[in-house]
């Protein structure tokens, strides 16, 4: 694949289910090893600019570029990270299946993962601090760690572009250091991220810039540009809550 | 005990029996895995109704019965996964909709022909103890088509059961999957349909695979093993039905007493889950 400047760049997107667009008019640019917040309140388009970035969800103007292809071009080169609360605890399936499954589309149809791909899967765990557990059920693990696993699996498929799902959401302590060291790491090896969140101080360590949406862009600038009160006010409305000391508080 | 299990196998009749319902359960296990990873066990239960005008319309032509079940039962599943696509149809109203036209067509068949009657029970709980020869060709073919389908496919399918956000964003065709998957229950439900019947089937597809789910915490275990229970609960509901009857002048139809054997295996094992869990927490708040 040719070396390509920007990881992500999106241009006047408007996507829509069905007929009525849930986001509009969303432009800027993710370069390669950059990362980008999504931040909005529940509703705002933030998990449909990500299925867009996907190619899952119909653009019907603008256009979205990954990796200097179309979303569906790219897939193989992107990884999504869903919130490990969505899956279901009960599923019997291993810690180490799950990161295998990042390697899935490597492997191919009608094959099954070779030892090259579990050592890839267990790198990827012990880059999050799980290695110990590989062999123990899914969804015995906590919250946190769930959450590491799923990261585990998005390192595994050694993509150029990780779009993460509130990876922050309800996590401890052990696993936002985890999860920041592994990006960080991922980006200084020129992996570009792209995260919705609802935690500006997270965003703050995580990320480059912002992109502050409901419904529509109301910024897309580098962080501490895009996160000041007033513009934080015009993208929550009601629900931004202004203290005195001049920090924010965001109802979901 | 030797006697008991052996001996009924001299009849030519009970080994077809015997053949068939080990080849279903093992068919009934490893499919119930799926069904119940992906909590699909409704789609038997539409099967179970939707097969009755195909097997109508196949009698009343005189063509074969199978062929017809497998016509309706897949067609109704192809509809039925495709209208859940649609954000405008629950799957509820879809099912119920479903439900109604396919045994109002059955209805009307049936209504205009006589003789019925007996094909009737039949279909409802099943003739395990008629199946010729050429029906066992049938179960075989059927049997290995389906597990074939769902080996070549299997890590796919079970990315997708656990995640279809993931599996999406990978690029895989989960809508094709689900279809492929869907089709594959429906023919496995057809398939047992004849031995079992459509009130009892649903058993031999959901039950050894609950229990399985209960000893295991892998899915390539589970199957393993609801496979094995599907065949020895088989083999061992039709043994018992076979030595009431025979022996002891108690008549005890072979799909209910199956049923029945798979069930006892369930409990028991639910109980003995239940008995290990309460005395680990227990040890735990005691050493607290």
């Amino acid at each position: 694949m040719a070396e390509v400047e920007a990881a992500l760049v999106l241009d006047g997107v408007t996507a829509a289910y069905d007929r009525d667009p849930v986001l509009r008019g969303v432009t800027g640019t993710v370069p390669v090893g950059g990362s980008l917040a999504l931040i909005g309140p529940n509703g705002a388009g933030k998990s449909t600019l990500i299925r867009a970035i996907l190619g899952l969800v119909p653009i019907v103007a603008g256009s979205v570029e990954v990796l200097g292809t179309t979303p569906a071009h790219a897939r193989a080169l992107v990884a999504y990270v869903p919130q490990a609360d969505q899956l279901d605890r009960e599923f019997p399936v291993s810690v180490l299946q799950v990161v295998l499954m990042g390697r899935y589309r490597m492997v191919g149809w009608l094959r099954r993962p070779n030892a090259a791909h579990r050592r890839a899967a267990m790198d990827a765990l012990a880059e999050v601090g799980l290695a110990d557990r590989a062999d123990e059920r899914f969804g015995v693990l906590s919250g946190g760690q769930r959450q590491r696993v799923l990261l585990a699996r998005a390192v595994a498929q050694e993509a150029r572009l990780l779009l993460l799902d509130e990876p922050f959401n309800g996590v401890d302590a052990t696993t936002t250091d985890a999860l920041l060291a592994v990006l960080a790491r991922l980006r200084a090896d020129g992996v570009a991220v792209v995260m919705s969140t609802h935690d500006l101080s997270v965003a703050h360590l995580a990320c480059d810039e912002a992109c502050l949406l409901n419904g529509e862009q109301f910024a897309f600038a580098a962080i501490a540009e895009a996160l000041t009160s007033e513009r934080l006010k015009a993208t929550y409305g009601s629900s931004a809550l202004l203290l005195d000391d001049g920090a924010t508080l965001l109802a979901r | 005990m030797r006697e008991l299990l052996i001996e009924p196998f001299q009849a030519g009749y009970m080994r077809r029996a015997i053949v068939e319902i080990v080849v279903l359960g093992v068919l009934g296990g490893v499919i119930g895995v799926h069904v119940l990873l992906r909590r699909l066990s409704f789609l038997t239960e539409v099967v179970q109704h939707t097969v009755f005008p195909g097997i109508a319309i196949a009698f009343a032509f005189g063509q074969s019965l199978l062929v017809g079940a497998l016509t309706t039962g897949l067609a109704s599943v192809v509809l039925l996964t495709m209208l859940g696509r649609t954000r405008r149809i629950d799957a509820d109203s879809a099912m119920a909709v479903l439900f109604a036209v396919f045994l109002a067509v059955g209805v009307v068949v049936v209504s205009r022909r006589r003789g019925f009657q007996s094909d009737l029970t039949a279909l409802l709980f099943g003739r395990i103890l008629a199946v010729d020869e050429r029906q066992l060709i049938d179960t075989f073919v059927v049997a290995g088509l389906c597990l074939v389908v769902l080996a070549v496919l299997h890590k796919e399918l079970v990315l997708r059961a656990f995640d279809q956000g993931g599996a999406e964003a990978l690029g895989y065709p989960v809508n094709r999957l689900d279809l492929v998957l869907d089709a594959v229950i429906a023919l496995a439900v057809v398939a047992g349909i004849r031995a079992m019947g459509t009130v009892l089937v649903v058993a031999l597809v959901i039950t050894p695979a609950a229990t399985a789910r209960l000893l295991c915490r892998r899915v390539g275990t589970s199957m393993a093993v609801a496979a094995v229970l599907g065949a020895v609960g088989g083999w061992l509901g039709l043994v018992i039905s076979y030595d009431a009857s025979v022996h002891h002048g108690w008549r005890l139809a072979p799909g209910a007493t199956l049923v029945m054997v798979l069930t006892i295996g369930f409990v028991l094992v639910a109980a003995g889950s239940w008995f290990v869990r309460h005395r680990r927490v227990r040890a735990l708040v005691v050493a607290a």
